[in-house]
């Protein structure tokens, strides 16, 4: 019986072994996935803003990963929602801080979460790529803070500037009362004096009311020839529907934020088709000429259709699902090119890898970017939404553009304004 | 100016129409029951949407109407029977009778929102070219939502004060109990009030979407706190009370509003009821802590 207990232990050994040698071979040629924080307002009136972020940072990953993932890591999004409200999204930051291992970065952070969650995402030393306008962020104070997106005073002095070209010399400002709608106001208003334009009326809607009969017959009685306006979708729609019942329809210019599919379907139905391709235009970031980014843009949105449940035109039209995406892009190639995935040492790379520079060799994809990097070459990632330039502010925006919009939500351009000129206008006290 | 403050004015009197049917509705049912429904907001939004399907599918909008005021009712009617009557018989509080209809409030709003996918449906119907009298500019359909706030008032007060039902509603509003001795179908007479707070809720949703010209998850959920408002305000169970409260809590946001300070508006309109109830310590629940529940 001794030879074979003997031999049934030998075989355990041998089994114990192999299993072993298994796990470590396993851990030895696969890396952890890493985890970027998708925080945003998923669920509540502003789900849209999570619509956005998917739409750009899904196919990115999907390209990233295809690419072979960073450094060996595939990436992940790990959704977290907001609910568009800081007091919801301070208690899901914290516990995504507390609970997600591998997290390198984050993307969004919605605009009414912006002041509570971006100090606390700065203090744990995550990078985020953020599509908040308010001005605060101009002159950003967070090194972990990056934004691809025109600052909303920059917004609103491209609005000022379209209407002069335009001739228009009464202007009404019909802004929301929500900080989100507020955050152009300031700088369209200082540039609109800047360029010696009067503002014949300045209204303010405060969301959720049953009606704005009076603030629409204080508008007709001020006689403007053209409004510039941001607000939530509830609240444009009624008080554009107002408007034309009351006969007061001027040319209105929206805010970039007017170009989401609430507010645009909100205002259409409000003006009927009709109206609304006649008398409403927006002042957008202007639309990369299509280069190979644009193409990778467009393939990893086909690659991944199955997640982000929208066409690629619908992708393509949407400016902030493009900058999404650019800015995970960005972020992967900052971690390659420092050779690190810890974001204390890749988030400094972030402008090294994106400014133009000389010597530079200009990518448009990552997989383009990592064969660059790993030939010793310094790079200048030039994204889907165009040229990339971070000021040492780290904020990257470049020329806009006016367009109106046909039925179906394409947009028709109508003119550019330069980011020179926008930033020739001298506007000041704002924030 | 004056032309100003006289266009506020009118333009206050047509949200008062909107704000009155809804809270004709609210002090009906609560001057009976007791119960501080907050629920109402989103049997609004229900009683729109309905009306919204109507137009999607190229109906007269009076049907919409019509119908809007009926599905408020039938949902009334389940709430009110089928959930807070189960409650009241396990001897559930007036405050907790409260927090079980802000549950049912969520529940029905975050329904809507699943099944409206979160969007905001134009509703754009009965719209025709602006009048103008001087400085007052205003659209047929707001004309015709003062005019039927006024009808809504007659009918209610006729129904109230001339007949059998309606003084088996004011008597059982007065005295349950007595009134269930005196041979009064105490029952049959709270599930009447239902089925008119109902349909005045829904009536108001749907009014209300004619003047926003636009239905959301949220329509009726914004415009309950002016309803409770004007409710208390004119005191609880009184309907001139509740037309003339409306009328104050219109005018004076639609005032606020026109002299420029419309982020201030509803503000104002929240500041009387702040000064009225320091004046009027105890006007909810009609000022009597020993109100039980009826249903």
């Amino acid at each position: 019986m001794q030879p074979r207990k003997l031999t049934l232990g030998a075989a355990l050994a041998a089994l114990s072994g192999l299993l072993l040698a298994a796990c470590g071979s396993t851990a030895a040629t696969s890396k952890a996935t890493l985890n970027v924080g998708g925080v945003i307002a998923i669920t509540g009136s502003s789900s849209f803003e999570g619509g956005n972020l998917f739409e750009g940072v899904y196919p990115a990953l999907y390209e990233i990963n295809q690419a072979g993932g960073v450094l060996g890591h595939k990436l992940a999004l790990k959704q977290v929602d907001t609910r568009g409200d800081p007091a919801d999204a301070l208690p899901a930051v914290q516990q995504m801080l507390a609970t997600t291992s591998n997290l390198v970065m984050v993307a969004g952070v919605d605009t009414s979460s912006a002041p509570t969650i971006v100090p606390v995402l700065n203090s744990a030393h995550i990078p985020m790529t953020t599509v908040a306008g308010e001005s605060v962020y101009d002159q950003s104070p967070y090194p972990y803070f990056w934004r691809l997106f025109p600052p909303d005073s920059a917004n609103g002095t491209a609005m000022a500037l379209w209407a002069k070209k335009k001739g228009y010399n009464r202007v009404a400002a019909v802004f929301g009362s929500d900080p989100g709608s507020q955050g152009d106001l300031p700088g369209n208003v200082q540039s609109l004096k800047a360029l010696h334009i009067p503002l014949v009326a300045n209204i303010t809607l405060t969301p959720g009311q049953s009606s704005y009969q009076s603030q629409v017959n204080q508008l007709i009685a001020a006689h403007p020839d053209v409004i510039m306006t941001e607000a939530d979708s509830g609240t444009a729609g009624t008080f554009f529907g107002e408007l034309k019942s009351l006969g007061g329809l001027v040319p209105i210019i929206g805010t970039q934020a007017m170009d989401t599919p609430p507010e645009i379907s909100a205002i259409q139905s409000a003006l009927g088709p009709t109206d609304f391709q006649k008398y409403m235009s927006m002042v957008i970031s202007a639309p990369s000429q299509v280069t190979p980014a644009v193409t990778a843009f467009n393939n990893a949105v086909k690659g991944d259709a199955s997640q982000i449940g929208v066409s690629v035109s619908q992708a393509q039209q949407n400016p902030f699902a493009v900058v999404y995406y650019d800015g995970m892009i960005a972020m992967a190639l900052a971690m390659v090119a420092a050779k690190s995935t810890d974001p204390k040492v890749f988030n400094s790379y972030m402008s090294k890898v994106c400014n133009p520079g000389p010597g530079k060799t200009v990518v448009y994809t990552f997989a383009q970017g990592v064969k660059a990097l790993n030939q010793g070459k310094q790079i200048q990632y030039f994204g889907a939404s165009g040229l990339i330039d971070f000021n040492k502010y780290h904020n990257s925006y470049g020329n806009q553009e006016a367009v109106s919009l046909t039925s179906s939500g394409a947009a028709v351009p109508l003119g550019t304004i330069s980011v020179q000129a926008i930033e020739a206008v001298k506007v000041t006290g704002v924030a | 100016m004056s032309g100003q403050l006289i266009a506020s004015i009118a333009d206050g009197v047509v949200l008062a129409a909107i704000l009155a049917v809804a809270a004709m509705g609210f002090t009906l049912q609560f001057s009976l029951t007791n119960v501080l429904n907050l629920s109402f907001g989103s049997v609004m939004t229900v009683g729109a949407f309905v009306a919204y399907l109507i137009a999607v599918v190229h109906l007269t909008p009076w049907l919409g109407i019509a119908l809007g005021g009926v599905a408020g009712a039938v949902t009334t009617v389940v709430l009110g029977r089928g959930v807070l009557r189960l409650y009241a018989r396990r001897r559930t509080q007036l405050f907790e009778m409260m927090m079980v209809t802000l549950g049912l409030s969520l529940i029905i709003d975050y329904t809507v929102q699943a099944i409206s996918h979160n969007n905001i449906y134009g509703y754009s119907v009965l719209q025709g070219s602006a009048l103008e009298m001087g400085p007052i500019r205003v659209t047929p359909v707001q004309v015709g939502i003062v005019i039927l706030a006024l009808v809504v008032l007659l009918a209610t007060w006729g129904a109230l004060k001339f007949t059998r039902m309606g003084k088996a509603l004011r008597a059982t509003a007065v005295e349950p109990g007595l009134a269930r001795a005196c041979g009064i179908p105490t029952g049959r007479v709270v599930l009447v009030t239902w089925v008119a707070s109902g349909f005045l809720c829904g009536l108001a949703g749907v009014v209300f979407v004619i003047s926003t010209q636009s239905v959301d998850y949220t329509t009726g959920e914004g415009f309950l706190p002016l309803v409770i408002a004007a409710a208390i305000l004119g005191g609880v169970g009184n309907l001139w009370g509740a037309v003339g409260a409306s009328l104050v809590m219109g005018i004076v946001t639609e005032v606020v509003a026109g002299l420029g300070q419309g982020g201030y508006s509803t503000v104002a309109g929240f500041a009387i009821l702040v000064v009225v109830l320091l004046l009027r310590p105890g006007a909810v629940f009609g000022g009597s802590e020993d109100r039980q529940l009826v249903l």
